[in-house]
């Protein structure tokens, strides 16, 4: 802190003014907005009518709600399981002496995560599409066409965006490719800050691959693995970018997410008031479900005072 | 990596045994393959859409993985001079909203991290809190509200509705990464320049600025793509085609093109060339920056 040579108090709301106003105006202001308009049945028009807690009320049970923060919560897991999972397991891989082409494959391994998802949803599009799609042309060429009819659809014919049981799945796949490379990196950086010599020191003493695996190098970057998981929950908790582009929420419900349910709710069906309550939903859930993730890694990265 | 003794000591034991060597052989093998399987289906999606883009639909349908035979920039013409794809303006409108936004971000997170971690006032705590809150606040939930408040006040649908959004966005990650580097610079420095009789703004500028250089471009790497790929707020903020940046462009492009393929990669890839020559130009530099950005984050 300076405290001999601080400048006037002047010059420092002059520094903080603009920045400050135009946080508060974008981030607080339309929160307050939303609480204020959720108490009301407002269709857009100039009409407002106030309704008290009914907007609650009615999205305490709405199963189209509910089922979208499910939906939530199903991005979140497969996405730490996915991505991190696969990122941990390629980062073993690529951290072996045996492996060539290193800094080839983080340029292109992290490449995807850049794109931006509405490329990404359109890509994968195409490459789900039925007639003209990749994933069906190398199903067909491999000549498994019939066993995934049979395991992914009842023995229909391969529509993937149709696929309502799977969509899920279906929906999450193109997320956890285009961040594998991501987090693959990040966990890369953190081993790369721990001496080597630790690694060296136990493949000597015996210790295989799998041993090294779980006992060392997982501890040591038990933090920042940690950090990619509450990256990916706060990821995933504001999904809508892809599955806007993808499925648009459908076949029906069926991939339907919290933001892409209050966008739907209050710009398709002009239901402006109950759009709001919507956004004070997805506010209040996504923050609980991040502060109590947090918590949980607080907790863990206390309890065995893990390294840095 | 730095000579090691112990390394090479593991080596010799390990060669000196012929099982041990066919086994490391088969196991480079199996490593190197994944990984560049991996790699490949990274790369795939980007390299099949620039040969299809020189393929024509009828051409693609007929077989949509074979090398175009007789490569052609029909699709590009096409694309380019359709006035219905607004492929230009949008490309405009997103190097205007990412080049404005960037320049502020990096100022006021400068301005706001240097303020919040060297000087004692009043609020300072309370400001500080207040951009905290802003990077666990779930922004989506304002996708509703944000639109209601921007209507009101007239600044719905402008050329400057993205900035007001990107800049608020990108301020709290920006300001704790200014924020934690400048605790590693001593304080020492603007004292000495005070004694000089330097100004405070002075300081800030000429002194404090050129000291932060790698994490201000740090800020503005990770910001640039932020600025470039964000959907959902232009979705929602903008309706004129006149202020659409790429992404909505693209939204477009998928309505018009639905049904030639080869046409609507060849739009993907006009809009995504700037961002994907950027990321190829400095890899190492923007990499190492989204991953401090990320960690510190």
């Amino acid at each position: 802190m300076l405290k001999a040579i601080r400048p006037k108090n002047k010059v420092i709301v002059m520094y903080l003014f603009i920045p400050v106003l135009i946080y508060v105006f974008t981030v607080f202001i339309p929160l307050i907005a939303a609480f204020y308009f959720s108490f009301f049945k407002w269709k857009g028009g100039p009409k407002k009518t106030f309704i008290g807690l009914e907007n609650y009320a009615n999205l305490l049970t709405d199963k189209v709600f509910w089922s979208s923060f499910g939906h939530n919560i199903y991005l979140v897991v497969a996405c730490i399981i996915g991505q991190i999972g696969f990122a941990f397991v390629f980062v073993l891989m690529i951290n072996s002496r045996l492996v060539k082409f290193k800094g080839i494959h983080r340029t292109f391994g992290f490449f995807p995560s850049t794109i931006s998802a509405v490329a990404i949803g359109f890509i994968w599009k195409i490459i789900y599409d039925y007639s003209y799609g990749l994933l069906n042309y190398f199903i067909d060429k491999a000549g498994a066409t019939e066993w995934f009819m049979n395991v992914m659809n009842n023995g229909q014919p391969l529509v993937w965006k149709d696929m309502t049981s799977h969509i899920m799945l279906i929906v999450s796949i193109p997320l956890i490719w285009q961040f594998i490379g991501y987090y693959m990196v990040i966990i890369l950086s953190a081993i790369s800050s721990v001496d080597q010599e630790i690694f060296e020191v136990a493949e000597l003493d015996g210790a295989n691959a799998f041993q090294r695996a779980v006992y060392i190098i997982f501890p040591l970057i038990k933090n920042t693995l940690l950090v990619c998981v509450t990256l990916c929950i706060a990821g995933n908790m504001k999904a809508f970018d892809h599955i806007y582009n993808l499925t648009k929420g459908g076949p029906g419900t069926s991939s339907m997410v919290m933001a892409l349910y209050g966008y739907k709710t209050s710009f398709r069906d002009h239901n402006m008031g109950y759009g709001s309550a919507i956004s004070i939903g997805i506010f209040c859930c996504s923050l609980f479900v991040i502060v109590l993730s947090q918590q949980g890694a607080k907790l863990i990265s206390k309890d065995k005072g893990g390294a840095e | 990596m730095a000579f090691n003794p112990s390394d090479i000591a593991g080596k010799k034991v390990k060669e000196n045994l012929p099982a041990e060597k066919a086994k490391k052989g088969i196991l480079t093998v199996i490593l190197n393959f994944i990984l560049i399987v991996f790699s490949v289906t990274c790369m795939f999606p980007l390299i099949w859409m620039l040969y299809s883009s020189l393929k024509l639909s009828k051409e693609f349908q007929a077989d949509i993985i074979a090398l175009p035979k007789a490569p052609t920039f029909e699709n590009y013409i096409y694309v380019a001079n359709d006035p219905n794809s607004h492929i230009w303006t949008s490309l405009f409108a997103s190097f205007r909203t990412t080049i404005i936004s960037i320049i502020f971000i990096v100022l006021f997170s400068f301005i706001v991290g240097y303020i919040l971690s060297r000087i004692d006032f009043k609020l300072n705590k309370i400001i500080y809190g207040m951009f905290l809150l802003g990077m666990l606040i779930p922004i989506h939930s304002l996708l509703v509200p944000i639109v209601v408040v921007f209507q009101k006040c007239g600044m719905y649908n402008k050329w400057f509705t993205l900035l007001l959004p990107y800049i608020s966005f990108g301020l709290p990650i920006g300001i704790f990464l200014i924020e934690s580097y400048l605790k590693g610079i001593p304080v020492e420095l603007e004292e000495a320049a005070a004694i000089d009789g330097s100004s405070f703004t002075n300081t800030l500028f000429s002194i404090i600025l050129p000291v932060c250089k790698p994490i201000l471009a740090t800020v503005g790497i990770i910001q640039t793509f932020a600025c470039w790929n964000e959907f959902s707020f232009a979705l929602v903020l903008i309706n004129d085609v006149k202020y659409q940046t790429v992404p909505l462009a693209l939204t477009n492009f998928s309505g018009q093109f639905s049904t030639n393929y080869p046409r609507m990669m060849t739009a993907m890839l006009i809009t995504m060339a700037p961002i994907i020559i950027l990321y190829f130009l400095f890899s190492k530099q923007i990499i190492k920056g989204m991953v401090a950005g990320a960690v510190k984050g």
